[in-house]
């Protein structure tokens, strides 16, 4: 959610690039999206707050400060900054879509029912049927609710907590053979979720405190060649603990089968930068930039393959906004004060 | 300064990978995370319970020994035990029984169970050595019944190492028959929850037994050693999570004093392996037949439903209570049984691990549960890890509360993250009406806002004044017990039942009190809350009714009525005939 919430941040943008002279603005922001990322509420939250008192009318810190709000579980006060983006950007189906969650989490269900219905035929998310088939169910709607679930349940799959919803709503109306098939989905995603938690724990042992031919053994327990999640998961933990040839192909696989995927490309991109193959790093790079224009650490690695790959002039702009994300970091300034003292290329 | 391309690189190197999962950061005992929903204004209604601890007055002076209070090494020191309310001696007064740990070096002096005998005058006596139950070890769970029917309460205990059975001889002293009873194990298990239950309505107590995890000292990882050793980066004791779950057992009572075990024959053992923690027994679906709910720490919870033949199904998932509202595994604790919305049918209290919230389960009256923990506003609460639950009326309103102990396991961190503090305040959540409930800590006495480290709790009334007392299991502390001063002249009815053709203890009946247009059902328990066994004798609040109907569901089936029974006193009712005089009740 947090993730396709970025692509509200986009939708925004355009509003504010006459700001983009306020760097203190854009380093709040980025410090507090990439804190977001880590699932450091709190931290994020203070930056956001930081950037509003640069300046209190920037759509985009009072999205991206209600978002954390949300995560928090501070609901009143998230509500309160999803009506200022209102105010100060107008209507959008990514705020119907969270002040449909928020009523539905106030048991305001009538209320959550109109933001989402509202919403459900053009999705913000892919979880907008879910929580509409939730808000029926919560409200007595078992008809609609179960229609909602259904449908939920076709754009995710994979996701256990739908598949519970859906078997204990067919419970209660008396449909025991559809329960039953939902329960018995729901016992095999959750399963899997939890056998992937179980094999990333035994995975990350064995690459801390054995050999890389034995933890190599135990990782690839957790291969699955068409869970994208799984994959890239699998490769960030060769990439933390240095086996970077080994991280290479998951994550080549989770972007084929997710190519929207930042995470996969972000992972890809830094697994390529640390073999020092900057010619393959680059495209992985531009992708997840392209995916969250706002995440320095993709930001400012794609500059300095940029820059390794000695092509100064794309590497410019791009650690120029990584500088504005984090002002903080001195050897990214005196790069661009190289950059920007040489003569220009013929 | 000047950077050289090959530094800028270095540098670069150090950019992390991102996290793609959540799944890295689950560890510990902690399954499911819920954000505090936010809170209602004060409702400004004044609560008229007020508890105040007296357990050094009254004698309750001896500390609980259990594992070391700073640096717990194993999981077998952290979860606790329970207590019981219990009137061994047949003289209307409820007396004490506190179970117990031992350290990990061995038991020190001091270190055992306790019985005390209540003096009738707000004061007890430790009995513990002429009762014979002297007894030290990992004690975790307790129930009490009169499983053989001989008009005397009996006691049952378990522990990691060998469960127990105390034949209460009726002469103020117990015999150890755990081993002429049949209730030896062949190996070393952690027993946890139990409760003794009829569940094939032949008139003898069966016992149910859950069991924790399968634990040794020798094959133990020490803190810090894997993942599930960890908890927020810290270096904790490890477990439940990456540790073996547990099968959990039923015991068929032959009527001659001993126990067969029957887990396979009943179908228990078709049940996933949980982490078994409290043990209720009561009939949920109201078919007349005794279903049985385990809380179960980390895992699905359990419920176990009658199938009227000697077997079970288990249908926790199917029923609602197994699981959080988004289909993740809790830390269930205690359970609290009680009818908060007044419609006649059990509904459940489960208690859980800090950054969870507890829940509420609504019991639709066939067994069928949905989960009211939002709309109840129970959300409200994540701060403490909470075990000991009871869904009981503090204030004599007619409307069942919700209470429940806190205290953390692993006491070290606090130092490090002060916001999970190891003593931590008891909570009330005062029951307003249409299943709405408005936490309190700070308003109802300072037994209820003082910090401890506890565990099980049980609920009776010691003084036989007419209100609920709260006895608290506190580790390495002595306990707590809480006298309820309730102000106000709100009624009240005890009801205490005497089975006949049921088992003596009428364990598993189901009483619904009609007052004032409302319906409340309880049920007589050997254990709830957590791993404790409350007063036998029912409780109702009645708020300024003064006088009440009675239904009494007989756990043989049998369905009696009793109308307009007064209020302010204690009935007992057998089985059969009606009702007859009470046992050395002095109101």
């Amino acid at each position: 959610m947090r993730a396709a919430a970025l692509t509200f941040f986009m939708f925004v943008i355009g509003a504010c690039l006459a700001r983009a002279e306020q760097p203190q603005i854009e380093a709040h922001l980025g410090k507090g999206t990439q804190l977001m990322q880590q699932e450091l509420f709190e931290a994020a939250a203070n930056e956001f707050d930081q950037a509003l008192a640069v300046n209190p009318s920037d759509p985009r810190a009072h999205f991206q400060f209600a978002v954390c709000l949300l995560s928090l579980g501070r609901n009143d006060n998230a509500r309160q900054h999803f009506e200022q983006v209102r105010k100060l950007a107008g209507e959008s189906r990514y705020l119907t879509y969270y002040f449909g969650r928020l009523d539905l989490l106030a048991n305001d269900y009538a209320s959550a029912i109109r933001w989402l219905a509202s919403v459900v035929e053009d999705p913000p998310f892919p979880d907008v049927a879910f929580h509409l088939g939730v808000a029926y169910v919560s409200s007595g709607d078992m008809s609609n609710g179960i229609k909602c679930l259904e449908r939920a349940a076709k754009v995710l799959p994979r996701d256990y907590r739908v598949h519970y919803r859906l078997a204990r709503a067919y419970a209660t109306a008396g449909r025991e053979q559809d329960a039953a098939r939902e329960f018995d989905l729901y016992n095999q995603f959750r399963d899997e979720h939890k056998n992937t938690e179980t094999e990333a724990r035994a995975c990350t042992t064995a690459l801390h405190s054995q050999s890389i031919e034995t933890a190599r053994e135990v990782c690839h327990r957790m291969f699955d060649p068409n869970d994208p999640e799984k994959l890239t998961l699998l490769g960030q933990l060769f990439g933390d603990a240095g086996a970077f040839d080994d991280a290479l192909g998951p994550l080549k696989r989770a972007v084929q089968l997710d190519p929207k995927s930042f995470e996969a490309w972000h992972n890809l991109g830094v697994t390529y930068f640390r073999l020092q193959r900057y010619g393959d790093a680059r495209r992985p790079l531009e992708t997840a930039v392209g995916l969250r224009p706002e995440f320095y650490g993709s930001v400012v690695l794609l500059g300095a393959t940029l820059y390794m790959l000695g092509d100064d002039d794309a590497a410019l702009p791009v650690l120029e906004h990584a500088h504005q994300l984090n002002p903080a970091d001195s050897q990214t300034k005196d790069v661009l004060e190289k950059l920007r003292a040489a003569p220009p290329k013929k | 300064m000047t950077i050289t391309r090959r530094r800028f690189a270095e540098l670069g190197a150090g950019t992390a990978f991102s996290v793609a999962s959540k799944l890295l950061l689950s560890q510990g005992v902690s399954t499911h995370s819920a954000k505090p929903l936010p809170r209602a204004a004060p409702s400004g209604r004044p609560f008229n319970a007020h508890f105040v601890d007296v357990a050094h007055q009254a004698g309750l002076r001896e500390t609980i020994i259990y594992g070391s209070a700073l640096a717990p090494k194993y999981i077998v020191e952290s979860t606790g035990c329970g207590c019981a309310f219990i009137d061994y001696d047949n003289d209307g007064w409820m007396d004490i029984f506190l179970l117990s740990g031992t350290r990990l070096e061995g038991a020190p002096d001091g270190a055992t169970n306790r019985l005390y005998k209540n003096n009738r005058d707000g004061a007890f006596t430790d009995v513990t050595e002429k009762a014979g139950l002297h007894s030290a070890g990992w004690g975790s769970g307790v129930c009490v019944a009169d499983y053989n029917n001989d008009g005397f309460d009996d006691i049952f205990i378990t522990r990691f190492g060998q469960n127990s059975l105390y034949r209460n001889n009726g002469d103020g002293t117990f015999t150890d028959v755990t081993k002429t009873a049949g209730l030896l194990n062949e190996d070393t298990r952690w027993g946890a929850g139990c409760s003794f239950v009829d569940y094939d309505r032949d008139g003898h107590l069966d016992l149910f037994v859950s069991n924790y995890v399968r634990f040794s000292f020798e094959h133990m990882p020490v803190p810090g050693q894997n993942s599930s050793c960890m908890w927020k980066g810290i270096p904790v004791q490890c477990g439940p999570r990456g540790l073996p779950a547990c099968r959990h057992s039923l015991y068929k009572n032959n009527g001659d004093g001993t126990f067969t075990e029957v887990t396979e024959r009943a179908g228990i053992h078709k049940a996933p392996l949980t982490y078994g923690m409290t043990v209720v027994a009561a009939d949920f679906d109201e078919d007349g037949w005794p279903d049985i709910y385990i809380a179960c720490d980390s895992t699905p919870s359990l419920l176990f439903m009658n199938n009227h033949d000697g077997t079970f199904r288990e249908e926790g998932l199917l029923r609602g209570v197994a699981l959080s509202d988004d289909g993740v595994e809790q830390a269930g604790m205690g359970i609290g049984l009680g009818d908060y919305n007044l419609d006649g049918h059990l509904d459940i209290f489960k208690t859980h691990f800090a950054d969870d919230s507890n829940v509420l389960y609504r019991n639709d009256g066939k067994a069928y549960f949905d989960d009211a923990t939002i709309s109840s506003r129970l959300g409200v609460e994540t701060r403490y890890v909470c075990w000991g639950a009871g869904m009981v009326d503090l204030d004599n309103d007619g409307y069942p509360d919700l209470f429940m102990t806190t205290g953390n396991i692993y006491p070290a961190i606090e130092t490090r993250l002060p916001q999970y503090p190891n003593k931590t305040p008891r909570a009330i959540f005062r029951n307003l009406g249409k299943g709405v409930f408005e936490e309190l800590v700070s308003h109802a006495g300072t037994g209820i806002a003082s910090a401890h480290c506890s565990r099980g709790c049980a609920f009776g009334d010691f003084d036989n004044d007419g209100d609920i007392d709260i006895l608290v299991i506190n580790l390495n502390e002595p306990p707590s017990l809480l006298r309820n001063d309730v102000s106000g002249k709100a009624n009240w009815i005890k009801v205490k039942l005497e089975g006949g053709k049921s088992n003596r203890s009428a364990m598993g009946a189901r009483v619904v009190a009609h007052y004032g247009g409302k319906s409340q059902a309880q049920a007589v328990l050997s254990q709830s809350s957590f791993f404790s066994c409350n007063d036998p004798r029912l409780h109702f609040g009645l708020g300024n009714i003064s006088s009440v109907d009675l239904d009494v569901y007989w756990p043989t089936g049998l369905h009696e009525t009793f109308s307009n029974i007064a209020a302010n006193q204690l009935i007992t009712i057998k089985e059969g005939v009606g009702r007859v005089g009470n046992r050395g009740w002095s109101k």
